[in-house]
């Protein structure tokens, strides 16, 4: 549905969005993500036809997006961020105009428009005017305007933006619903809720593309990982729990957290002296595993919660990746190599990423502020010679 | 066609329901009837003249011609880059031409409705028995209207430059006054420089102010063929539909309109 080849769009010396290249299937719903400032809004408008790309090319259901601008606009129902309406005019007037620009005719229009309308919930409101109505009313106005000439292709750019919860879990349930049909492609810098929609996100940092993929599969290649934290009486167990703990299958780290500080969040402030708590991280059953050892040491648990990997913290962790190999960038500028050594390092740092995060999985923590340099410290000699 | 259509529909709805374009419309149509009233009693009852006054020639026609067209199309473009609906119109399945087209043709629309008043007063007068020049007074209103369009395009290629509404109306102002003004302002300059250039260069030879005094008058008939005013007194205020002066306004209507779609073309790229 959507193909884009190496997507770029300067603005001045401001390198928005830089070569970019994906390709989006029919009925595919994706989420384009990144911090703000990442080239989100940019490639949206350059998928819409309402930016030209200074390089790169945008097809559409194989249409290019440029020279056939018309036939391409009329199979996209685009919801700008800003959801720009004729405030003057009623809803049902609104949806009228669009319709009209559209070239629907008058049966299809009033069909379209009240269905439309049922679909995001505003029938009640038709004859009110858009200035009169509230921020999450009036982006629900902006969906129904262009859901209007049924597109094939639905771009909506921060949808929920403003909303309040309630309102963002409805704008949430509709976009679950409206892919069902057709292929949608949302932005958005709320990560829970793009996991939520969308069978593939494309992450976007500094206006590259910095992952893609469906997220649980993201969360698992980048090294996502689990949090389990865990208070618990131990008994007998008080001084060696935190070496069981460790020797478990799956647990990359673990800190001992002061337990009268844990026991804070609760209502109850027994200060039991074999009262510990703990925070681990790791993969796999990690709940099932730590409760199974709790009733073998018949500790008495206060709390368990597990926590799944979370596209938020893959989503840290590539943006401060990213940070890393920039600054990594800037380090062999000592080396001879100076002038190349920014970009030459970028990638390659980019692809050793999913190494870096199984670096702390070394059992011993004292070994890993060293694990990290030693990787790359062998290399550049390496390469030297 | 069919979006322009669209476009200006829409247009003509906002200006319809905005208190602006109402208040706007009802001062002007007031001040030129109590004007009108003022002629007719000036000119002892010369109801032909009195409507030559109304329409073409005095100041107040033009201030009027001058005045309204920005004031209508200040906003159309430069409102809507502030609020993100060019986003909307430049992504909707319609040509970007469509929508400055549809814009001019509201707005010109708008201030046809106003001038058409004045045939109004003619109507009124023959019901009383005086006997209007109708060719003057028909031919001055469509004069009137093509003027008008003229200058709704200048205002339009204002508004699409910025998008700041009221520096759009400034800018539009200043132009379709410095256009209006030139051949005066030429005939000043060229009467005072002309003949001062040739005093000092003919000290000795009359060859150099000779030939200085031909680019002067080269100058002025170059003006001349752009001279609004000439253009709209020689034919429309007659009586005679001459199809060159119509094709004068509307060319030039017509390169400022291409002018202000590809202005708003490169809003894409500003």
């Amino acid at each position: 549905m959507i193909d884009a080849t190496d997507l770029t769009k300067c603005f001045g010396p401001l390198v928005a969005v830089n070569g970019l290249s994906f390709e989006i299937g029919r009925g595919e719903v994706v989420g384009l993500l990144g911090p703000n400032g990442a080239g989100k809004t940019t490639t949206l408008r350059m998928l819409t036809g309402y930016l030209p790309p200074s390089r790169g090319a945008v097809t559409i259901a194989g249409l290019d997006v440029l020279r056939s601008s018309l036939e391409v606009r009329r199979r996209i129902g685009y919801l700008p961020e800003s959801v720009p309406l004729y405030g003057e005019l009623r809803v049902g007037e609104m949806l009228e105009f669009h319709g009209q620009l559209h070239r629907m005719d008058r049966s299809r229009r009033r069909e379209r428009s009240a269905f439309v309308l049922e679909r995001v919930g505003l029938t009640e409101r038709r004859t009110q005017r858009i200035d009169n109505l509230s921020k999450g009313l009036r982006q629900r106005v902006g969906l129904a305007v262009a859901l209007l000439a049924d597109p094939e292709l639905l771009i909506l750019d921060e949808p929920t933006s403003g909303l309040d919860p309630l309102q963002r879990m409805e704008v949430r349930d509709l976009i679950r619903e409206l892919a069902r049909e057709r292929t949608v492609l949302v932005s958005s810098h709320i990560l829970p809720e793009v996991e939520a929609v969308c069978d593939r996100v494309l992450i976007l940092h500094r206006g590259r593309l910095a992952a893609d993929g469906r997220p649980a599969d993201l969360v698992r290649e980048l090294g996502g990982t689990g949090h389990l934290s865990l208070t618990a009486e131990l008994g007998p167990d008080t001084g060696q729990a935190a070496e069981l703990l460790r020797k478990l299958p799956g647990v990359a780290s673990l800190k001992v957290v002061d337990a009268s500080q844990a026991a804070n969040a609760g209502e109850e402030p027994i200060n039991h002296p074999s009262l510990r708590s703990f925070e681990l991280t790791g993969e796999g059953e990690l709940a099932a595993v730590v409760g199974e050892l709790a009733r073998d040491r018949s500790w008495v648990i206060h709390q368990l919660a597990w926590q799944r990997a979370t596209l938020e913290e893959l989503f840290a962790s590539i943006a401060l990746d990213m940070n890393e190999a920039l600054l990594d960038g800037m380090a062999p500028a000592v080396a001879p190599l100076a002038p190349l050594a920014p970009t030459a390092h970028t990638e390659p740092t980019a692809h050793t990423e999913p190494t870096t995060p199984t670096e702390p999985t070394a059992p011993t923590e004292p070994t890993t502020p060293t694990a990290p340099t030693t990787p790359t410290d062998p290399d550049a000699p390496g390469a030297d010679s | 066609m069919r979006g322009t259509l669209v476009i200006m529909r829409r247009e003509l709805f906002s200006l319809a329901t905005s208190p602006f374009a109402w208040i706007l419309l009802s001062v002007a149509l007031f001040l030129n009837g109590v004007l009108f009233t003022a002629y007719i009693q000036l000119l002892d009852g010369d109801v032909t003249w009195a409507l030559r006054f109304a329409l073409g020639e005095s100041l107040a026609f033009w201030a009027l011609l001058v005045f309204l067209p920005p004031l209508f199309t200040m906003r159309m473009v430069a409102e809507e880059a502030r609020s993100g609906l060019v986003e909307y119109l430049l992504t909707s399945p319609i040509s970007d031409a469509a929508v400055i087209l549809g814009k001019f043709l509201a707005a010109t629309t708008f201030l046809a409705l106003f001038w058409c008043s004045v045939p109004l007063y003619g109507l009124v007068l023959a019901g009383l028995g005086a006997s209007p020049d109708w060719g003057a007074l028909l031919g001055g209103t469509l004069g009137a209207i093509l003027t008008s369009g003229l200058f709704v395009s200048t205002g339009l290629l204002a508004s699409a430059s910025t998008s700041t509404p009221v520096l759009a109306a400034f800018l539009a102002l200043a132009f379709n006054l410095t256009w209006l003004a030139l051949p005066l302002v030429t005939e000043l300059l060229l009467g005072g420089a002309v003949s001062w250039l040739a005093r000092v260069f003919s000290g000795g030879e009359g060859l150099g102010g000779a030939s200085l005094a031909a680019a002067g008058d080269w100058l002025q008939r170059l003006v001349g063929t752009i001279d609004i005013l000439a253009h709209f007194q020689k034919s429309f205020l007659v009586g005679l539909l001459d199809t060159t002066e119509v094709v004068f306004f509307l060319s030039w209507t017509g390169l400022f309109l291409f002018l202000a779609v590809r202005l708003l073309e490169t809003r894409r790229w500003r």
